[in-house]
């Protein structure tokens, strides 16, 4: 499930908190499993300076290419390394060796603007209703 | 509105499982089950199997039906032995490629045709324009009565179902029987495997898929499809060819039998050989970072000098690789090419097509 200590986009991205104003960043479990097999990884550099929703970076599956947005703004520290050399992690641990970046937050007033994980869960519920729904026709 | 989908005989099965869904040139089929690395590598390894009805398949017999095909594809039908199989091009006048497809002959006078799920309706008029009243040329069009399925992989001969029929050499069919069910299944495939490509009756749709299920073969779908396609250097109808190319510039002049009477686009074909090709159809492999997608500008100098017909990641090589159509000055192997991704071009190099060879070293490599 969503961990509870994190924070969510309705494009699902996820942020999790740290000290000192910093946090990690990754994709939720949704996105991964809507995307399939994770192939390529295309993130901001460190130093970038990264507005909330704008975009960070894009991810590719074996089928699609999808965009990566900020889920808050502040400044690139970090690359997960691990990641873009093995892009399946995203795939198989989205919430943990998965994640794709660190970032310094610079407005942290914006992360109350995101979703909680109860939130987040009821919309993935109210996602994946609408997703059985359309398989059924 | 959305347009109604076609399903295929396998339909329910596929939401059992609970597979992925997407449309497909008019049909709803599965693109993949667990994850298509999953399945390209279980073919590639093991065995899959596929469900693969939204292919057509034609049956056209009568007295004139091998003259008749004669006068339609770049093949000849009458060279053809009962019992086997090839593959040939459907060319408009202009030599353009209308479909690419496999043709079985099952008797003397009696053929089947097997093509892609694309433009039916245009396809059969356009064998119907030809074949005109002649009560000796029957068309029939059994796709929806029938179903297909496609089972691939190195370990598919120890499949207890398939005992029966790996007699059959490459191209090879025959009339036998699956878990009871009456099929015809042909030695050939589209994923660079060995494997055969099965045809039953619609009704006995479940009991034949199930019959492979029983004994633990993955279910593959589309996605593992094009990605075990496209590392295997072929060609998908409507990407890498249609109306607008010819077979010369795809690289598929050795489908064109030009010793073939006077089969329609043979004199247009004639003209493109003497005259010789502007462009071609050339396959790469990326050597910077990046996954080419069909449609993607490909560039030198940056100058645009081509597109990208098919692109993605090759599962069993682990590098980025493509097929795209580039002047003919730049189609020689080794050549430095770029691909435009999200703007920023991208090194590649001009390889063989055939990036996957079965049997061959094909080691995964870091790029």
């Amino acid at each position: 499930m969503n961990p509870k200590e994190y924070k969510y986009t309705p494009e699902h991205e996820w942020i999790c908190p740290e000290s000192k104003g910093k946090g990690k960043v990754g994709l939720a479990d949704y996105a991964q499993s809507q995307l399939g097999d994770i192939v390529f990884l295309d993130l901001s550099a460190p130093g970038t300076q990264v507005k909330q929703g704008k975009k960070i970076g894009e991810v590719e599956s074996v089928k699609a290419v999808s965009d990566i947005f900020a889920p808050v703004s502040g400044q690139v520290l970090e690359v997960n390394q691990t990641v873009i050399d093995e892009p399946g992690l995203v795939n198989k641990d989205p919430y943990g060796a998965g994640w794709l970046l660190r970032l310094e937050l610079s407005k942290a007033p914006e992360l109350d603007a995101l979703m909680d994980s109860d939130e987040y869960d009821k919309l993935i519920v109210q996602l994946s209703e609408e997703e059985s729904e359309q398989t059924e026709d | 509105m959305m347009e109604l989908l076609k399903k295929t005989p396998l339909n329910e099965v596929h939401r059992e499982l609970r597979a992925r869904m997407a449309d497909f040139a008019g049909w709803q089929l599965p693109v993949w089950y667990t994850s298509i690395l999953e399945e390209h590598r279980a073919v590639r390894s093991g065995a899959g199997i596929f469900d693969v009805s939204d292919m057509g398949r034609v049956w056209i017999t009568g007295r004139k039906a091998t003259a008749f095909l004669d006068r339609l594809l770049t093949k000849r039908a009458d060279r053809l032995q009962i019992g086997s199989s090839q593959l040939c091009l459907l060319c408009l006048e202009d030599g353009g490629i209308l479909d690419d497809l496999l043709v079985y002959r099952m008797g003397t006078d009696q053929y089947l045709i097997v093509w892609n799920a694309g433009h039916i309706e245009q396809k059969l008029g356009w064998l119907q324009r030809w074949a005109g009243s002649d009560p000796d040329i029957v068309i029939q069009d059994k796709s929806a009565d029938t179903v297909m399925v496609a089972v691939q992989g190195p370990a598919v001969c120890q499949l207890r179902n398939l005992k029966g029929v790996c007699h059959l050499h490459r191209f090879g069919h025959t009339r036998a029987r699956i878990e009871d069910v009456e099929v015809v299944a042909a030695r050939t495939g589209y994923t660079g495997e060995d494997g055969f490509e099965i045809i039953g009756d619609a009704a006995n749709a479940l009991r034949l898929w199930e019959s492979f299920m029983k004994q633990g073969l993955k279910p593959c779908g589309l996605g593992a499809r094009d990605s075990l396609r496209l590392e295997a250097g072929m060609l998908l109808y409507e990407q890498d060819m249609d109306k607008s190319t010819n077979p010369f510039e795809t690289g598929l002049g050795w489908l064109v039998e030009m010793d073939n009477g006077d089969f329609i686009g043979k004199s247009a074909l004639l003209g493109i050989k003497r005259q010789g090709v502007k462009r071609k159809l050339i396959g790469f492999r990326m050597t910077g970072q990046g996954i080419a997608r069909s449609g993607y500008k490909i560039v030198r100098c940056g100058q645009e000098v081509g597109q990208v017909t098919s692109g993605g990641y090759a599962p069993t090589l682990n590098v980025n690789i493509g097929f795209g159509h580039v002047p003919i000055e730049l189609a020689t192997i080794g050549t430095d090419i770029e691909i435009m991704i999200r703007n920023k071009p991208v090194a590649a190099k001009v390889v063989n097509r055939q990036f996957y060879k079965r049997g061959a070293q094909n080691e995964p490599q870091r790029i």
